[in-house]
């Protein structure tokens, strides 16, 4: 890469991104364990040995362990199967499987609830109900399924990086068998994403919140992140203000215990891989017959987990009342002309503006990490970018909370600071991607051909760039739209998001209601997601570029 | 009985997403015969040694293997169970696998316990010269290493066809005149037939018993080397083939393909010398004449200047259609 910018510019751009970071991310950070040493007195042993905190912080790294032991077979073996070129409905399935991704975790642990609870959808038409849904039980299904996704995402990018397709067609051509080859040679190459894979959940499900909160506080169990909201939300009283920082930081040591020997290990393993090309992890045609009973068995999954408890939604939201049979007869908007009042305009409003504005900053932010990145002296500053990414939602907001709340408790500003130092890492992997697949010669040929500097990166890099960039400020619009983890703990009076109304909503019981609110924050994130979606996949395919959004580039940064 | 032939391919037709890659290609190469397929890069010489490899599945047409139908009115034969061995362009080594593990792995699926399959790895790495390499990794290999190894592994299942798909394409000029040697000898050791794709024209025309010329996915020609340079069907295939002039006949109609070296400086014929190379072991000399355009090819260094007007004869011509 030649230099694109004067001295001056580039000493500026340094001091801005460590400003940013060190304001956002390592300032509340260092304030968390001062606060946590000054209130304790310095024992920090009797604050961390309580019997409360003991529990909470075990069903977290059990149910942890659970997910990933769970979560990272099917998705891995969804990756596998959705790689045949020849299995019947690929295109669909392969945006089915997505799904998870777009409908908010709440909404879709909310969503089973309406499915498979008592007077949910199988209760009223078949008597069938699951009563360990609401409970540890519960909770460890639906975030598996909410894991599979990301898991399919990692494992299509090992594949599409490590895979390639004549290593397969040399073993079996050199008389392995489809199933040996998977054994000897797919499996081994995949090792180091599926590994990642399953660190990225692990530490995700540590730091998830709603899920447990929606489908494991009303049965009492408890997981670190929950705890904090409820010391936070309902304690008040200065012992469980310590007890949630107290649990803020050992998620963080948590995390930060799995992170660092995983990617020290990992690391090296997964950048020498070759830049992703998902068009080369086409597999071998196989057997028509074993094609279909896998097509069916993913349809089945899907089915259960994801379309019956959306479907089971839908309906409980267009149901007049509960217990009702969900037939036509029944239909009516009740609940959504209930839950349309000026309060939800506004916060609807708010969360779209909120979305909107932390989206486009992310953007910058994140375009101005990855060209950093891409002199040594800015390595430092990606590693810590995307290390953020991992930083639990909750941690971060305590951090900020005490840091920032003197000034900005209960502002959107507050959120909206949270939103950078969490989705950061969001804008810059998959711009960072892009630019480590921008052939160097290509600037080089324009500089040479005359073009300074600026006039470089404008003409030839800006279009390459595009996808990337529409497609990190996608992701980045999105989770801020659904994200609740994190303004959960940060809003206060005139500053709820649409997700923050939604969860208090369903804390209420109010059902219908609550259904009614989750299709319409639903809809607000599909419809947006699907149309930016066919826009980066028009600009990637006009280019002859893989045709994937910037998702893989984000779950590989783990 | 006269032997079957190792490959032989009736009506190949492959589609890629409404693309036509193959248009109805018809073929035999018989026991230890090397047939070299030569073709511009996309003219379908990779789909085809995949179709017969069985990384794909072809729209119509057969494959037969020793006489043995693996594609056509069969349900169709997956690659391991053909009796067939391939050297890929890229290498197609295993990251995670040593030189000796590679090679050991055919032997392996054959049924070998893991100590025999590595001895017989280890005879052939030696046979290779590459046996000090043994426990490196691709990523510790040099690119002429990578592509013994990937030789060694073909060598290992000891097929009755080899499949060879540009496996020099990606190696220094110098490593790959070695390369070429060692793998023309050791297919020839073997007695196995061999197909072996290329876009140059010396490589096929030096080392195959016959040539195979492929454009947009149909056969242009078939035959020995000789045939395929001396009388090409048209004026592609003789550009396919190599160097070559075309002029208007001297004594009558019609157009002349002439090569480089069918026309020699001094003779009855007059030309001016435009451009001169110097090749090394010969010169090649451009000439303008009354005629057209000819390229003469002489031993030696040159000896005219550029500009001087200098005599010619033409020692041969091939009648072509332009």
């Amino acid at each position: 890469m030649p230099a694109v910018a004067p001295t001056g510019a580039r000493g500026a751009a340094t001091a801005a991104i460590g400003t940013v970071v060190g304001a956002l991310v390592v300032l509340p950070l260092l304030r968390l364990l001062q606060v946590l040493w000054q209130e304790s007195g310095g024992d920090l042993a009797r604050v961390l040995g309580s019997a409360d905190l003991g529990a909470a912080a075990r069903n977290s790294v059990v149910l942890a362990s659970a997910v990933t032991l769970a979560a990272v077979p099917i998705g891995v073996a969804t990756a596998l199967v959705l790689r045949r070129p020849d299995l019947p409905g690929r295109a669909f399935w392969r945006v089915a499987v997505l799904v998870p991704v777009v409908v908010p975790d709440f909404v879709l642990g909310y969503s089973w609830t309406q499915a498979y609870a008592r007077a949910g959808f199988t209760d009223s038409t078949l008597g069938l109900h699951w009563a360990g849904l609401l409970g540890p039980v519960g909770v460890w299904l639906v975030l598996v399924v909410n894991a599979v996704p990301l898991v399919y995402l990692v494992a299509v990018g090992g594949l599409a990086a490590r895979a390639e397709p004549d290593a397969e067609r040399a073993a079996r051509v050199s008389g392995a068998s489809g199933r040996t080859v998977l054994v000897t040679v797919t499996l081994p190459l995949l090792l180091p994403a599926v590994a990642a894979a399953s660190v990225l959940v692990f530490v995700l499900t540590l730091g998830t919140f709603a899920i447990p909160q929606v489908l494991g506080a009303p049965a009492g169990f408890d997981t670190v992140t929950t705890r904090i909201y409820a010391d936070l939300s309902i304690g008040g009283d200065p012992a469980s203000f310590l007890e949630a920082i107290a649990l803020a930081v050992l998620l963080v040591l948590g995390t930060a215990a799995c992170v660092a020997p995983a990617d020290a290990l990992l690391g090296p393993r997964l950048r020498s891989a070759r830049p992703a090309d998902p068009q080369a992890a086409q597999a071998l045609p196989g057997r028509p017959a074993a094609r279909r009973v896998q097509a069916a068995v993913l349809a089945g999954y899907l089915a259960v987990t994801t379309a019956l408890p959306l479907a089971a939604l839908v309906l409980a939201s267009f149901t007049r009342a509960l217990g009702v049979p969900p037939t036509p007869g029944n239909w009516g908007l009740d609940h959504f002309r209930q839950v349309l009042t000026p309060r939800t305009a506004e916060a609807l409003g708010r969360s779209v503006g909120l979305a909107v504005v932390a989206a486009s900053l992310l953007v910058l932010l994140g375009a101005l990490v990855a060209v950093r990145e891409r002199r040594r002296s800015g390595r430092v500053a990606g590693t810590l970018i995307t290390l953020t990414l991992v930083l639990p939602g909750t941690t971060l907001a305590v951090a900020l909370l005490i840091t920032y709340g003197r000034w900005l408790s209960g502002t959107l500003t507050l959120i909206l600071l949270a939103y950078l130092a969490k989705l950061w890492a969001f804008a810059h992997r998959p711009i960072a991607g892009a630019l480590d697949r921008l052939p160097p010669d290509e600037l080089r040929a324009a500089r040479a051909s005359g073009a300074g500097a600026l006039t470089a990166v404008r003409t030839v890099a800006l279009r390459p760039l595009a996808p990337a960039l529409l497609g990190a400020w996608l992701v980045c619009f999105l989770t801020a739209l659904h994200e609740v983890t994190m303004s959960s703990l940060l809003y206060g009076p005139g500053s709820e998001t649409l997700a923050v109304i939604v969860l208090n909503s369903q804390e209420l019981g109010r059902i219908g209601p609550t259904a009614a609110l989750s299709v319409l924050l639903s809809l607000l994130v599909a419809v947006p997601a699907s149309l930016l979606w066919a826009a980066v996949h028009r600009l990637r395919s006009r280019d002859g570029g893989p045709p994937a959004l910037g998702i893989p580039e984000v779950a590989r940064a783990g | 009985m006269p032997a079957e032939p190792a490959l032989e391919i009736t009506g190949l037709v492959v589609e890629y997403d409404g693309t036509t890659a193959l248009r109805g290609v018809s073929l035999s190469v018989a026991p230890g015969e090397v047939l070299a397929l030569l073709g511009p890069s996309g003219s379908g010489k990779s789909t085809l040694l995949h179709a017969v490899a069985g990384f794909l599945v072809p729209r119509a047409g057969t494959v037969r293997l020793g006489g043995r139908t693996v594609v056509g009115d069969v349900p169709s034969v997956p690659p391991e169970r053909r009796d067939l061995a391939v050297v890929f362009q890229n290498y197609a080594l295993w990251p995670h696998l040593s030189a000796v593990d590679t090679v050991a792995y055919p032997v392996r699926r054959r049924g070998a316990g893991r100590a025999r399959a590595r001895a017989e790895a280890r005879e052939l790495l030696g046979l290779l010269r590459i046996a000090h390499l043994a426990d490196r990794r691709p990523a510790e290999l040099s690119g002429g290493e990578q592509q013994r190894v990937g030789l060694g592994r073909a060598l290992a299942r000891r097929p009755s066809l080899y499949l060879f798909d540009e496996p020099t394409a990606h190696l220094d000029t110098h490593v790959r005149t070695v390369f070429l040697e060692e793998l023309v000898a050791r297919q020839r050791d073997s007695g196995a037939a061999a197909l072996y794709a290329t876009h140059d024209a010396e490589e096929a025309l030096g080392l195959a018993d016959r040539v195979a010329l492929l454009r947009d996915g149909h056969l242009l020609q078939v035959g020995t080397p000789q045939q395929v340079y001396g009388e090409p069907v048209d004026l592609f295939a003789a550009r396919l083939t190599g160097p070559a002039s075309v002029i208007d006949a001297p004594a009558g109609t019609g157009r002349l393909l002439v090569r480089p070296g069918w026309a020699r400086l001094g003779g009855p014929l007059e030309g001016r010398l435009r451009t001169v190379r110097f090749r090394g072991p010969h010169s090649d000399h451009l000439l303008d004449t009354p005629l057209g355009e000819v390229l003469i090819r002489e031993p030696g260094p040159p000896v005219h200047e550029i500009g001087t007007c200098t005599s010619w004869a033409l020692v041969h011509g091939w009648p072509i259609a332009s």
